[in-house]
């Protein structure tokens, strides 16, 4: 026991310090309580000069656990990205999916805290800049099959994040698919022989 | 010759009416066939909870966890209860109209001043209950350490230094100043005393006990600052860092004369009733409208936003 104890203590001593660049190689990977998506409204940005461009407002807000699939809620949250909050909120309206309804409530709930805590002037001009669906916490249960078989079945939770940005919405620009031919036959005309003569 | 026939009769009957609902078929009294209709039990899609769940519900889900070892430790419903600050301000100065419009080198001007300067009896015993227990206090120096002690407090509140805001307000005013300033920038300068600060009134309440005594002193101030503030992401919310105000406040200073740790305060602010409007702040904002009934139009054209009361009212 104290030969082990010695051989231990040698080792530990042995061992190197990771200095900081060692350090940075080290995932340190966020435990599952952690609400990072909320701790985002915290931060703080320094008064801006006179001649600064206004910084637009940004909101970020989630729903933990809901009842629904990830991959389900993930078609809805594609739906949604880089629509203005007034069209968000129409389509998710008249959309037949559960998660819609559920989405359609953290968004509205996400307007009114940006007019009411984040200074935000009008409640229309805000377009949703990231939206995303997690998995959330699952439950297993068994789901008996025939022959004394079983599979583990899994009651599915996820959770939904959106992030809503003052002004209006970007425009994607549309490339035709002419536009696009005429780029690869121009990266084509563009290869070179290197180390020619 | 005619049952064999009717054997067959009813054999085709039946091949060909098959596709036929059963009531047709038996309505031929050509044929009357034997009726033979299977009737099932009506399928039950609604399943009674009784049948479904396991467990009886009338579990006492605290016994069981008794049972099973679980120790809830026990609550206490305790509310806090401050001692080091009065809740309000006592029997709070009225400040006449027409305060500060006047100049001290008129007559009227002059008039005021000494109308201010002879204050009521209950101020006066106030201020020697106050003597008792401070001695070192007097009228001139004290609206002079209530100004420092102002300039003080708002200088921590632009940093945000928690320990030192404590130590320069009391327990009731803090939450005031500092509510919903946590994740805004201020920036706020004194810039000069148009007037000298002066001791307007005071109060010597004493809680519950006899002999408990705290004092709160109004001191009036007139001055010239700058305050802008900027919320989260750094864009100009109100004021402006160049333009100055003239600011004419009542501010109410308080110590537990009693307890000889006790240090004087700033417990809160009085606005008079004829105070003028502040500037507006440089958001548009949605007023909710009057409550319509089903049919009824708003009429934008008739419509007078309705304006507050003008009451005097503490801050």
């Amino acid at each position: 026991m104290a030969f082990i104890r010695n051989v231990s203590g040698v080792l530990h001593s042995r061992l190197p310090v990771l200095g900081p660049q060692q350090l940075s190689c080290l995932h340190t990977s966020t435990s599952l309580e952690s609400k990072t998506w909320e701790r985002r409204n915290l931060k703080m940005y320094p008064p801006q000069q006179l001649d600064d461009v206004r910084r637009p407002a940004e909101v970020h807000h989630s729903r933990r656990q809901i009842k629904y699939s990830k991959d389900k809620m993930w078609y809805l949250a594609k739906m949604i990205r880089g629509m203005s909050i007034d069209e968000a909120i129409a389509q998710l309206e008249f959309n037949d999916k559960k998660g819609a309804k559920i989405m359609k409530e953290v968004l509205e709930e996400a307007q009114e805290m940006a007019v009411k805590n984040h200074n935000v002037e009008y409640k229309s001009n805000l377009y949703v800049a990231e939206s995303y669906s997690g998995k959330g916490k699952y439950l297993k249960r068994i789901r008996y099959h025939g022959k004394g078989m079983f599979g583990i079945m899994d009651r599915v939770n996820c959770h939904y994040f959106v992030k809503l940005v003052e002004g209006s919405p970007p425009k994607t620009e549309e490339k035709t698919s002419f536009d696009q031919a005429k780029e690869y036959v121009q990266n084509l005309k563009n290869r070179t022989i290197i180390h020619s003569l | 010759m005619a049952a064999p026939m009717r054997r067959t009769l009813v054999a085709l009957h039946r091949a060909t009416c098959s596709s036929l609902k059963n009531a047709e078929a038996s309505l031929d009294l050509r044929h009357p066939v034997p009726l033979y209709v299977p009737v099932r039990t009506k399928k039950r899609y609604f399943v009674p909870p009784a049948a479904g769940l396991k467990r009886k519900q009338q579990e006492d889900p605290e016994a069981a966890a008794r049972a099973a070892g679980l120790v809830f430790r026990q609550q206490y419903f305790e509310r806090p209860i401050n001692i080091s600050c009065t809740a309000g301000i006592f029997d709070p100065y009225v400040p006449p109209e027409g305060d500060a419009r006047l100049s001290s080198l008129s007559k009227e001007g002059l008039k005021q001043r000494t109308e201010q300067l002879r204050q009521s009896a209950a101020s006066q015993l106030a201020i020697r209950k106050i003597k008792e227990h401070d001695p070192q206090f007097t009228s001139r120096g004290f609206a002079e350490r209530a100004r420092e002690i102002f300039i003080e407090a708002h200088g921590a509140l632009t940093r945000f230094d928690k320990e030192k805001l404590h130590s320069l307000v009391t327990e009731r005013g803090y939450p005031e100043m500092t509510r919903g300033n946590r994740y805004k920038t201020i920036s706020w300068r004194f810039i000069e005393s148009l007037e000298p600060p002066k001791v307007v009134h005071a109060r010597c309440p004493d809680m519950v006990t006899k002999g408990n005594l705290y004092g709160q002193v109004t001191v009036r101030m007139h001055s010239k600052q700058i305050l802008a503030i900027y919320d989260r992401f750094g864009r100009l919310m109100l004021g402006s860092e160049e333009q100055p105000k003239d600011v004419l406040e009542y501010l109410v200073v308080e110590r537990h004369l009693v307890n000889p740790y006790g240090r004087w305060r700033l417990h809160g602010k009085i606005v008079p009733s004829w105070a003028p409007a502040k500037d507006p702040i440089i958001k548009t904002v949605m007023i909710p409208g009057p409550e319509l009934k089903p049919g009824q139009e708003f009429e934008a054209l008739n419509y007078e936003v309705p304006k507050p009361k003008a009451v005097q009212w503490n801050k």
